[in-house]
């Protein structure tokens, strides 16, 4: 059977030449892992999801999806095996209506239109946005967003999701919903967050950035329950772990 | 509402209404296109005088906005800055062209005839364009255009285009917002800040531009044509619809339909 895996050894990149944004990371990541990528804003959480899917290839370093390298000429093969969900939901759904974005990846991976149609409505089922099928996109709350951009990955059926920031501008409900959707997924997830509680919902393993580097990488019920380590990166304990006062 | 966000919602409701399943809206998009140009062509080489015969072409569009459910007078609220071009041109006639001329059993001034067709034409040319992408996604629109064998690479350029259109005015109407939620007290934007938002707006499109684009490629986009694989095939409603208004068109080009018409019926009565 193939491996679902992830592995990154002595990766460095800057936008700029000279200035590193990340240096020098090494991780391995393998099915059916969840894990939750945590940093303060401007770390280089997107950056680094961003490289996994070869959006930048001017890194030094290897990154390997699935024993593959990411490079030029593998690109179609890493992206038919990892799905993208954006931060921003505008920029990631792009067609008219709510079916046709769904259907986009397995209509350009050239599948027969009965396959295209199947996949679509499954997708649509796991995600519950059956009902939005001949919605146009620009009249969705942003909670449907968000729910028909992970169905729009979800129908290029990959074996590994990332996810920059999926619980940001969803209300409560929605992202409850979210939470119980991806603990039903059994793909490798990848999920870059600043919502610690999120994070302590999802995923079993946390990598905690900071300063372009891996700082800790282990259980998430022992890095997000570490206070002194937390605020010397620049965040707080979950907010379900804090103590208040009322 | 912001002009910006007008034109947003506009151009959503022309993308919304050619994506209704009026049957108007399910005639194959080559039949529609090419009927769409001919009937330009048809208006366009109408001879400057002849008032009457043009007159008899707005039986296309009058029968299309029927057919597609479209309302005649929303179409005009959107659309009626275009309707400026020709009136600005035709505006100039009545004071270089000063014979006269006998229609409808009056005298009326060359000028003032020629103008008023070249505004007509210039009114039922939009309109017949308005119809056309108000009826017709602009996927199955690109689609025809390949059928035409226009290249792929332009075509994908219309389509992306299309896309950013919205984009574009989107970024620029959050902006604009921005800003008057931030400057509550005066009208419109300063001229000073006008460099500033210019240049954002810019870069902003361009970055979101960036990301739709990066989506894509995600998703196994590789830089031919956009999707629609399946093919469009004609039906014989398609064949029909088409060669009828064919025959519509050139019968009233050829003819002065509406002053026989005309004729007919006040000879009727008299
Ligand atoms: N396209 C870009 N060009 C130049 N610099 C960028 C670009 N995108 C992000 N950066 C910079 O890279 C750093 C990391 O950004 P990002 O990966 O978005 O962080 P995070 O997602 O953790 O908040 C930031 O300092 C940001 O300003
Ligand atoms: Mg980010």
């Amino acid at each position: 059977m193939k491996q679902v895996r992830i592995d990154v050894e002595n990766l460095s990149f800057g936008y700029e030449k000279g200035q590193d944004i990340l240096s020098q990371i090494s991780f391995h990541a393998e099915k059916p892992e969840s894990i939750g990528l945590v940093g303060a804003n401007g770390v280089g959480k997107s950056t680094f999801l961003k490289l996994l899917v070869g959006l930048f290839l001017s890194f030094r370093g290897s990154i390997r999806i699935n024993d593959i390298p990411v490079e030029k000429s593998t690109l179609p093969q890493i992206r038919a095996a990892v799905g993208y969900v954006f931060q921003d939901s505008d920029s990631q759904l792009f067609m008219n209506t709510v079916y046709d974005d769904i259907a986009f990846a397995p209509r350009n991976y050239g599948l027969p239109e009965k396959e295209v149609q199947e996949r679509t409505k499954e997708a649509m089922s796991l995600t519950g946005t059956g009902s939005l099928e001949k919605r146009q996109i620009y009249k969705l709350s942003g909670g449907e967003k968000k729910l028909v951009s992970i169905a729009t990955v979800l129908s290029m059926m990959p074996e590994i999701i990332l996810m920059d920031e999926p619980s940001i501008a969803l209300d409560p409900r929605n992202r409850r919903n979210l939470i119980g959707l991806l603990n039903s997924f059994g793909q490798l997830k990848i999920i870059a967050s600043h919502d610690l509680d999120f994070i302590l919902d999802t995923c079993g393993r946390t990598v905690l950035m900071a300063e372009g580097k891996i700082i800790c990488d282990g259980p998430t019920k022992d890095i997000l329950t570490d206070r002194g380590l937390l605020e010397k990166n620049g965040l707080e304990l979950p907010l379900s772990l804090q103590k208040r006062e009322l | 509402m912001s002009k910006i966000e007008h034109a947003v919602r506009d151009i959503h409701f022309i993308t919304a209404s050619a994506s209704r399943d009026q049957w108007v809206n399910l005639i194959h998009p080559l039949v529609k296109f090419a009927l769409t140009a001919g009937y330009i062509l048809a208006v366009v080489s109408f001879p400057k005088y002849d008032l009457a015969g043009l007159a008899g072409m707005a039986v296309y569009p009058a029968a299309v906005f029927i057919l597609a459910d479209l309302s005649f007078l929303d179409a005009v609220r959107r659309i009626y800055p275009i309707f400026l071009f020709p009136c600005l041109l035709g505006i100039c006639n009545p004071f270089f062209d000063k014979n006269t001329i006998l229609i409808f059993g009056m005298t009326v001034s060359a000028g003032i005839l020629s103008m008023m067709t070249l505004i007509i034409k210039g009114v039922f040319t939009v309109l017949a364009s308005y119809l056309l992408i108000a009826t017709t996604p602009i996927d199955k629109l690109c689609y025809a255009l390949r059928m035409l064998h226009i290249p792929k690479e332009m075509v994908t350029q219309i389509m992306l285009t299309y896309r950013y259109l919205t984009v574009l005015l989107e970024e620029g109407n959050s902006m604009i917002q921005a800003y008057a939620l931030r400057a509550p007290k005066q009208k419109g934007i300063h001229v000073k800040a006008w460099g500033s938002l210019a240049g954002q707006l810019l870069l902003r499109s361009v970055d979101r531009a960036e990301a739709v684009y990066e989506s894509m490629l995600l998703r196994g986009y590789n830089g031919a044509y956009l999707y629609l694989k399946e093919k469009i095939a004609f039906r014989r409603w398609d064949v029909v619809y088409g060669l009828f208004w064919a025959g519509v068109i050139l019968l009233f080009r050829k003819y002065p339909v509406v002053l026989i018409a005309g004729n007919l019926a006040g000879g009727m009565l008299g």
